[in-house]
């Protein structure tokens, strides 16, 4: 009973990680999703893995089925039902636009204008009521919503956060007309002040709610079929798993499931050599994740925008993307500069060698023309690379244009990607307040290994390290994340008014919350963590920064800590200005039984530098090209330095070290590459 | 010669400088008005000519060649460059040298390489108080400049790394927010030095002479680049003209006209026709001007990359003593107001060039509302601003987009539930303004509506709001949309303002309420040729009334009821 799988159902590949505690034995496996019933492809993979399924003590799960629904508009049909004369607040947004530069695009809101009705209701900013809640116009409005054939029903009251009450109340009448209906109050969503956003959470919980509840009805069903009857968790946004039953209520949890995992994963292993500032950079075919990592826990950001005003306030897990992938397309401007992306060949038609029709030169197609990738043996898909047509079409299109040679011309194309995605690493850092040199850097993702050793150096750190398993490092942290939950409250209260009885009562309740949410999730746990945090701000700033708090709390201890927090990352505090506690925010962490990573190893027969090459091929770095030997990383012997250049295969991934660095594989099997000065 | 792999990655290099002077900036300062609204700009200028090499791509828009003028005011500041010492930074504010209003103040700080003038940096930030006869800046009445805030030259703030203590005192005793204004301070000169230590890792990586003539190259490929764009645009001269309603002191319409003339890659703008500088603060400096027709032109070729090259192709030809070049001591807060009518005269001229890359007009009134006076819980003073959103013009791809800002800035508008945690408000309604989109193939974006309660008796409104007579055109058959209108409920009686929608400091006692609608976005094409399914869902929607169903788009419809009394339309 110690077979744990983890599966990671992403927009092009679904990968599968397991392993067998008491053996140590690890299996991988990666295929082809399949979007239109992503549970097709994850049981694929499980087959493919020939996973004994009915011996699995835990199921672990992330998926882009959310994101996907969103994106694509593939919800469900929903009404929402506000105060009156503020039906339009998820329409208007706060005044923006889509682009800095050009004026068109539109807004599309989840919910159209003719299913958005309103009552006439009013609380004050202190959830006193003006108007009291008129029943009979609910009433009339559930009629409307029965002929409408709606699925979900959200309510969006005004300062419905610190005061509830007409919210559910309306709630009530509407189920009471309709018992099939998904009701979902605001309020039940996100305790916190903001119209917008708040509305806007609910609507995107309310529009995935049947969908999400239906998939994880079929998986269940499914994986029952496969013989596979105890708990299945999903990974949610947050990095912490969620039992699927408890799922329904929590649909808008999962947006960022499988980024997370990544950088769950890559936290975990990186706290295990000692390195607790990491940025982490997950390089897949369209896009490249950033993600920083301070002391060991990863940095979260309390809103995300889907699509174009479509922001959810939920806590995540901080992750950057960038259009910048293998499938990046490379292109000469009107000035005649070299450009790469944002647009992406995608997986189909892909890269030129890949065959599908492509003509766009991308950075795959770079990296298979300098040798840095295997023609014969490309990983992730079936078949061989032409390298001949990627020639010809980066000579074409790049390399005459601009009068450079082929190689020349490749390695431009990976300098200006691997320029863009160091850039927004640096800003990643600098806009918390720290210098990206003093981060180790952790690469994954399909093409990650590949840029990793190219990236540090562009941006000028010194160390990196690339997991045991990058290609599926997903599908791992899905094994190894913990159980989560996150509560905020809004009390909005200047220093004068602190209230300690009431800041007390609200975190207590947010935690003896978490604690039943814990047992719900009927998960096995080694501890449990409480943390509370506080969004502050001196009185009249608009942004406020999350101050870590520990109790006992005391207006003392509160402004103390504040200060702390502020002088960290602005460097001054500001004297004589009081202060504004806005949100108390607590998040309660079941800590389950950590992973030995050393399990991994079992795969790993360490032999001697010379047994563990494999070949060696020309592979061009900085304007000529080296021979350079290949080694099988499932048999390189452990920590035996070696220089640049080399390349290290395994069946995951393809990782460069480049001429003047040097790398090792550390007792864990992760590898260890440092520039040399 | 630089090689292109270099030119390639260089530029990268300086942008990313650009970029995380940007961050520094926002995430340190102090004011909301730079940290939630991005009010600022960082940049690098070339060392003799002052033209912009590379700018952050956080900064607002109106910022995009003002920050160059305000670096070249500074070089003709000096009799001679070998005056610039490392160390030094220079402060502005002169509308008439920098642009823009006095709020935005520039810095502008000489970077030396080898002991020798490399380039400069310089930023931007809007101060939340300048000082003047109206607090923050936008004072709808002013004749004056000098009623706006206090003015600053080019002085030198820091002398070779040593501040300039007495300077920095006079100037905050002149303004009403010394402390917030003086972290703004702080967080732009560290953003500077930032930039220059970043920067000067950048020559050493790649060395002094080739990133120098990476400057020069930068801007030749961007002028290449603009002057490929231009020469899509069939040659001939394109001409427009539009109005303001007023300048705030005189109700008499403004009329701007501009002469756009195409042949092959070169572009001259004229504004020959245009009226004389007004009495009240509907002006703009040459240079601000100049700044808006680029900001027109970028939103219509947004590909293109922003430095003093992009816009050499463009010639301008501004007659003095007008609006749009007006001398100092004329007043200039309004120039948000003719800013935006520039923009749109721009618009008007070149649709009829290129009809498939222009917009209809946009909503075109920044509008901005102040409140301000005494919180009756808090008994402390308060002010609140709240910009215009509107609808944006419909265009050959998309619908005009609802509740937009305005094409020159990124403000946003502040959460209604967090304005009644700050101000005695409370607002009744904050919703689409139906019907008031101009009709086309493409219709413009609606207005938007709101309407606000006192909860004080110690409250003013100001509006700077402009767009009452002169309605957003629509354009290639497309139709204007529907004007503004600010009405104000008093306990005795409507009123509405007498310069339509510009007032200076209205009482609003308790229970009193203003209500504003803003205008929609002009539409794009025949409004007839419209998908009728499309028009039935604006219906449904309630974008649209019956009549303009009928009447604009000439669909047929009937209603119909379902089994609980919800009404809907079909089309017949």
């Amino acid at each position: 009973m110690s077979k744990l799988a983890g599966v990671d159902v992403g927009g092009t590949f679904t990968d599968l990680f397991y392993i067998d505690i008491e053996t140590g034995e690890v299996r991988i496996t990666k295929v082809s999703s399949t979007p239109k019933d992503p549970s097709e492809g994850l049981i694929q993979a499980l087959k493919a893995g020939d996973i004994p399924i009915s011996d699995l003590e835990m199921f672990l799960h992330g998926t882009t089925i959310a994101t996907n629904a969103i994106i694509q508009r593939k919800g469900c049909k929903a009404a929402l039902v506000t105060t009156s004369g503020f039906r339009d607040i998820l329409e208007l947004g706060r005044r923006d636009r889509p682009h800095i530069y050009g004026l068109s695009g539109v807004q599309n809101p989840l919910i159209p204008r003719n299913l958005r009705f309103e009552v006439a209701e009013r609380l004050n900013h202190r959830g006193e009521v003006i108007t009291p809640l008129n029943v009979e116009e609910v009433k009339k409005i559930g009629g409307y919503l029965l002929d409408l054939n709606v699925d979900v029903v959200v309510v969006a009251f005004l300062h419905s956060y610190v005061n509830p009450k007409h919210e559910l109340e309306a709630g009530q009448f509407l189920n009471e007309i309709n018992p099939n209906w998904h009701i979902v109050p605001s309020s039940e969503i996100l305790n916190e002040y903001y119209e917008f956003e708040r509305t806007s959470t609910a609507v995107v919980e309310g529009y995935l709610r049947p969908l999400i509840s239906k998939y994880s009805e079929n998986l269940k069903e499914k994986l029952s079929k496969s013989q596979y009857n105890k708990s299945i968790s999903i990974i949610q946004s947050n990095g912490g798993v969620l039992n699927i039953d408890l799922l329904g209520k929590n649909s808008s949890n999962i947006i960022r499931s499988g980024p997370a995992a990544g950088v769950i994963a890559a936290s975990f292993i990186a706290e295990q050599i000692g390195y607790k500032n990491i940025i982490t950079g997950d390089m897949g075919g369209t896009s490249f994740d950033v993600s920083l990592v301070l002391e060991g826990v990863p940095k979260v950001s309390e809103q995300v925008d889907l699509d174009f005003r479509i922001p959810l306030r939920k806590t995540m897990i901080d992750i950057h993307t960038i259009g910048a992938g293998g499938g990046s397309i490379a292109w000469i401007d009107r000035g005649g500069i070299l450009q790469v992306g944002p647009q992406s060949a995608g997986a189909f038609p892909g890269p030129v060698c890949y065959n599908n029709g492509g003509l766009e030169p991308t950075v795959t197609d770079a990296n298979l023309v300098l040798g840095r990738i295997d023609a014969e043996n490309p990983i992730g898909i079936d078949g061989t690379l032409n390298k001949e047509l990627a020639e010809e079409i980066i000579t074409k299109k790049i390399a005459e244009p601009l009068g450079l040679s082929l190689h020349e011309a490749a390695e431009a194309i990976l300098r200006v990607v691997n320029n863009t995605m160091s850039g927004r690493m640096r800003i990643l850092s600098i806009e918390k307040g720290h210098d990206p040199r003093d981060f180790v850097f952790v690469g994954f993702g399909g093409a990650g290994p590949l840029h990793t050793a190219s990236l540090i150096k562009e941006v000028g750190m010194k160390k990196a390290l690339i997991p045991c398993y990058p290609g599926v490092i997903c599908a791992l942290g899905c094994v190894i994340a913990d159980v989560k939950h996150d509560f905020t409250q809004t009390i909005n209260l200047p220093q004068s008014d602190w209230d300690l009885n009431l800041i007390n009562r609200v975190v207590d309740e947010k935690i003896s919350e978490g604690h039943s949410r814990l047992e719900a999730e009927e998960i096995k746990l080694e501890g449990i963590e409480n943390e509370i945090f506080a969004d502050m701000s001196y009185e009249g700033q608009i942004h406020t920064i999350r101050v870590p708090l520990l109790p006992p709390l005391s207006k003392e201890s509160i402004i103390q800590a504040f200060e702390k927090t502020y002088e960290k990352l602005y460097k001054h505090t500001l004297p004589n200005i009081p202060l504004t506690l806005i949100n108390l925010r607590v998040s309660v962490t079941g800590r389950r039984k950590p992973i030995q990573l050393t399990t991994f190893m079992k795969n790993h027969h360490a032999t001697t530098i010379e047994e563990a090459k494999k070949s060696s091929r020309e592979v061009y770095f900085n304007g000529r090209f080296y021979n350079t030997p290949i080694y099988d990383k499932n048999r390189f012997p452990l920590n035996q330095v070696i220089e640049g250049p080399a390349i290290f295969g395994q069946e995951d991934t393809t990782i460069i070290l480049e001429p003047d660095m040097s790398a090792y594989v550390d007792d864990l099997g992760n590898l260890i590459m440092e520039v040399i000065k | 010669m630089i090689d292109n792999i270099s030119l390639a990655v260089i530029k990268g290099s300086l942008e990313q400088v650009t970029n995380e002077m940007d961050t520094i900036l926002i995430k340190s300062s102090l004011s909301p008005i730079i940290a939630e609204t991005n009010d600022m700009a960082n940049g690098i200028y070339h060392p003799k000519t002052g033209e912009t090499i590379a700018q952050g791509s956080l900064g607002l828009p109106v910022f995009l060649s003002n920050m160059q003028f305000a670096v070249q005011s500074v070089i003709n500041s000096v009799q001679d460059v070998s005056d610039f010492k490392p160390g030094d930074v220079y402060m502005l504010n002169d509308p008439y040298l920098g642009g823009t209003h006095l709020q935005d103040t520039q810095f502008v700080r000489p970077i030396f390489y080898d002991g020798e003038l490399f380039c400069f940096l310089a930023n931007t930030g809007h101060f939340m108080d300048i000082g003047g006869g109206t607090p923050g800046g936008w004072a709808p009445s002013a004749t004056e400049i000098y009623q706006e805030g206090i003015l600053i030259p080019p002085v030198k703030l820091y002398n070779e790394g040593k501040l300039n203590k007495d300077l920095l005192k006079v100037f905050l005793k002149n303004i009403r927010l010394p402390e917030q204004v003086l972290g703004d301070i702080e967080a732009m000169k560290n953003a500077l030095e930032t930039g220059e230590s970043r920067l000067l890792e950048v020559i050493d990586r790649y060395e002094k002479a080739n990133v120098l003539a990476c400057l020069d190259e930068m801007i030749i490929r961007s002028e290449r680049q603009m002057a490929s764009y231009i020469s899509e645009i069939p040659d001939g001269v394109y001409t427009f003209e539009d109005y303001l309603d007023n300048d705030g002191v005189v109700d008499k319409p403004l009329k701007i006209c501009i002469s756009v003339k195409v042949t092959g890659p070169n572009m001259e703008i004229d504004f020959t026709g245009t009226d004389p500088n007004t009495v009240g603060p509907m002006n703009l400096s040459y240079s601000t001007t100049v700044c808006a027709c680029h900001i027109a032109i970028k939103h219509i070729f947004p590909d293109v990359p922003v430095n003093g090259g992009t816009f050499k192709p463009i010639k301008f030809n501004i007659p003095e003593g007008t609006l749009v070049y007006a001398k100092p001591p004329h007043s200039v807060s309004g120039y948000t107001e003719v800013l935006g009518r520039v923009i749109d005269v721009c618009f008007g001229a070149l649709q009829k060039a290129v009809p498939d890359k222009v917009p209809a007009a946009t909503f075109g009134t920044t509008g901005v509302m102040t409140i301000g006076g005494v919180h009756p819980e808090t008994e402390k003073y308060f002010v609140g601003v709240f910009p215009y959103p509107g609808g944006y013009g419909g265009s050959k791809e998309t619908d005009g987009l609802i509740h937009g800002n305005t094409p020159q800035s990124m403000a946003n508008f502040m959460s209604i539930e967090s304005s009644e945690h700050r101000y005695p408000v409370m607002f009744e309604c904050f919703k689409v303004r139906e019907g008031s989109a101009g009709a086309g193939y493409h219709r413009g974006g609606t207005g938007s509506s709101y309407t606000i309660r006192s909860l004080s008796d110690q409250m003013v409104v100001s509006i700077m709001g402009d767009r009452a007579k002169y309605r957003p055109f629509g354009i290639a058959g497309g139709k204007d949309s529907v004007p503004n209108k600010v009405v104000f409920h008093l306990e005795t009686g409507e009123m509405v303002p007498v310069m339509q929608t510009k007032i200076d400091k209205q009482p609003l006692k308790k229970n009193e309420t203003i209500e504003v609608n803003s205008p929609g976005g002009g539409g794009y094409g025949d409004p007839t040729a419209r998908l009728p399914e499309l028009v039935l869902a604006d219906l449904n929607g309630g974008f649209i009334t019956e009549e303009q169903a009928k009447n604009d788009y000439g669909i047929k419809f009937h209603s119909k009821v379902t089994e609980h009394g919800y009404t809907f339309y079909e089309l017949d």
